[in-house]
């Protein structure tokens, strides 16, 4: 059963007199274990989905399913409590916060609760992406890859079904951008979640379990091509 | 865990609003500053007020301790009886009743003549002291003279003068009286009571040794002598002292409104660097909503950050509030510790509050701005 799924969702703006649609009659869904790329050229409403599955903004039109259950029209406290439960974020700026630590950074999101385990399992967290010896570390004593890791453990620290990822490698290198990809690629069946990016860096294809693909706010799906088995170092020609 | 770290995770607001407020220091430290000179002008001027007060009651000395009774000429009296005076020392509890006859007389000493307010008194002792000479407590002979009038005539004891056409021995000069009195010394003459023709006396002064004293004996005389007819009237100089204990109260309340004033400009401050804060951390903000903090959390957060800025702004003030009071009172009327009266303390603590308050205040604005931002478009790159 998929964990998260859009059903005919519209997405539009009023811009000026023009209406713009960025999201049209978009189905997907996703399923736990899963690790899915959504690849598009900038402007292809790209953002505005992720917008959508992670519950930070509502569709014009059409539905949004959160484990089978129908959360179009929450309130904007009901949606944070299920983004809270449900859903990680992995942003391409990390936007870690400068002022605390590697292990404060991933207890952020229990901070507002009470729940005595939460440290524990930031530091667990911090460990499993080899950041064992970084706990303390500001993130400016961190380097980009290392950030990202920090923020993967942050978006992995209430135990979500879904981690939603905007460009996870848009700021590393590609070294380390393949990196994080294995990461997630890994920690997609040890946490159970459903992994989805969006970006347009070609070098995910190798990692995502599905790719689909989004232009002009139309989505169609690519079917996996994704080779575990494929050397990572063939696609360096791709350009980004 | 320390107890700081207990407190912490009790209240994760807490820990953020310190972090967020140590990431820019001097700002931090400049809207505290303001919260500082806020507190510390109400607190400080509120405890120049009680000190204007006790020095003021100090220079009026006991005048609150003394009432007047006069005849009531409207009712037909002119003179108190023997039997009033006896009623007044019966009805009196604490105090001395002093009798006084008077009138006015032409002093003669030499060739200098003058016109002057003779006052017959048979226990000046009660009220006067001498500079010169002594006041005896029986006055039978011999006169005292006030000390302006002694200076112009140059009057000394031992000195004779001649009121009217009676001759007395100077056996004293009275001390001067700088503050409000209701016989005042200064430019009279006070004989024995034998030495009035007339009968009955002008007025009664009775002094008691507290105000509250004074205050029931005056309502007690009331009660005796008016009792069928408004016979005397009672003058309390309580009742001047109540007045101007209303002045100063009127004057504090003024000066600790200036004081406001700064606090306010303090809270337009705090308003400022919260709303600049929030707006640089808008990202920050962003992914904290984003990430399941709710709108309440984040409004929380930042009105912990300015409730510390307040928090510490306020003592800071009220411990230079202190210092300030302490020289203050030390300087003006030689007393330091008239800083820890019970009033200069409501006023640290108001003050105290009012930094706090404004400071939660300011943030309000700002908390609210940065709470109901959509996190889409906080998180827009």
């Amino acid at each position: 059963m998929p964990i998260i799924e859009l059903e005919g969702v519209w997405k539009r703006y009023e811009s000026g007199t023009e209406t713009v649609e960025a999201l049209k009659d978009v189905n997907f869904a996703a399923e736990p274990g899963e690790f899915v790329a959504i690849m598009g050229p900038s402007g292809s409403g790209k953002s505005t989905m992720l917008n959508v599955l992670g519950l930070l903004d509502v569709p014009s039109e059409g539905v949004v399913r959160l484990d089978g259950r129908d959360v179009t029209d929450l309130t904007d406290e009901e949606m944070t409590t299920q983004r809270k439960r449900a859903i990680g974020f992995v942003f391409q700026n990390f936007f870690l916060i400068p002022t605390l630590s590697a292990t404060e950074n991933v207890e952020v999101p229990t901070l507002f609760g009470t729940d005595p385990t939460a440290r524990e399992r930031a530091t667990r967290l911090l460990e499993r992406v080899g950041l064992g010896d970084r706990l303390d570390h500001r993130p400016d004593q961190l380097s980009g890859g290392q950030k990202q890791r920090v923020a993967i453990a942050r978006a992995l620290v209430n135990e979500p079904r879904i981690v939603l990822a905007d460009e996870p490698t848009g700021n590393l290198d590609r070294k380390t951008g393949r990196d994080v990809l294995e990461l997630f690629t890994e920690l997609k069946t040890e946490e159970d979640v459903a992994v989805i990016a969006v970006t347009h860096d070609d070098q995910l294809r190798q990692y995502a379990d599905r790719v689909v693909n989004l232009v002009d706010g139309v989505l169609t799906e690519e079917g996996a091509e994704a080779d575990a088995g494929t050397e990572p170092e063939t696609t360096e020609e791709f350009g980004t | 865990m320390s107890l700081l770290d207990r407190l912490y995770r009790r209240v994760p607001a807490l820990v953020m609003a310190r972090r967020n407020l140590s990431r820019n220091r001097l700002r931090s430290a400049l809207a505290a500053l303001g919260i500082i000179i806020g507190v510390l002008a109400i607190a400080s001027l509120g405890m120049f007020g009680t000190t204007l007060r006790t020095g003021a009651s100090e220079q009026l000395g006991d005048i609150g301790n003394e009432i007047s009774i006069t005849p009531n000429p409207e009712a037909g009296f002119d003179r108190l009886t023997d039997r009033d005076v006896a009623d007044i020392r019966r009805v009196t509890d604490e105090g001395v009743v002093v009798p006084v006859r008077q009138r006015s007389g032409t002093l003669t000493r030499g060739k200098d003549r003058r016109i002057t307010t003779v006052y017959g008194i048979e226990n000046p002792g009660a009220l006067y002291e001498a500079t010169d000479g002594r006041v005896p407590d029986r006055l039978r002979q011999g006169a005292l003279v006030g000390a302006t009038l002694a200076e112009q005539l140059d009057i000394e004891p031992g000195n004779r003068i001649t009121l009217d056409n009676q001759s007395f021995r100077v056996v004293g000069v009275l001390e001067e009286e700088n503050g409000i009195s209701l016989l005042s010394p200064n430019s009279a003459v006070v004989v024995p009571m034998e030495s009035f023709d007339e009968r009955g006396y002008s007025q009664v002064v009775v002094k008691s040794p507290t105000g509250t004293a004074a205050n029931e004996t005056a309502m007690a005389v009331r009660e005796e002598l008016n009792d069928r007819e408004e016979k005397v009237s009672v003058f309390e100089l309580g009742s001047i002292t109540e007045g101007i204990n209303q002045f100063f109260g009127i004057l504090n309340a003024f000066l600790v409104g200036i004081g406001s004033i700064s606090l306010v400009v303090a809270g337009v401050s705090i308003l400022n660097v919260m709303l600049m804060s929030t707006i640089e951390r808008r990202q920050e903000i962003g992914v904290l909503r984003a990430v399941g903090v709710q709108k309440l959390d984040v409004v929380r957060m930042i009105l912990a950050e300015a409730g510390l800025l307040g928090l510490v702004g306020g003592f800071f003030g009220a411990v230079l509030a202190v210092l300030a009071g302490l020289v203050l009172n030390q300087v003006v009327i030689s007393d330091p510790w008239l800083t820890f009266a019970p009033a200069n303390l409501l006023y640290i603590g108001l003050a105290v509050v009012f930094g706090i308050v404004t400071s939660v205040l300011s943030g309000l604005y700002p908390a609210w701005k940065a709470a109901t931002e959509r996190p889409v478009e906080a998180l827009r790159k």
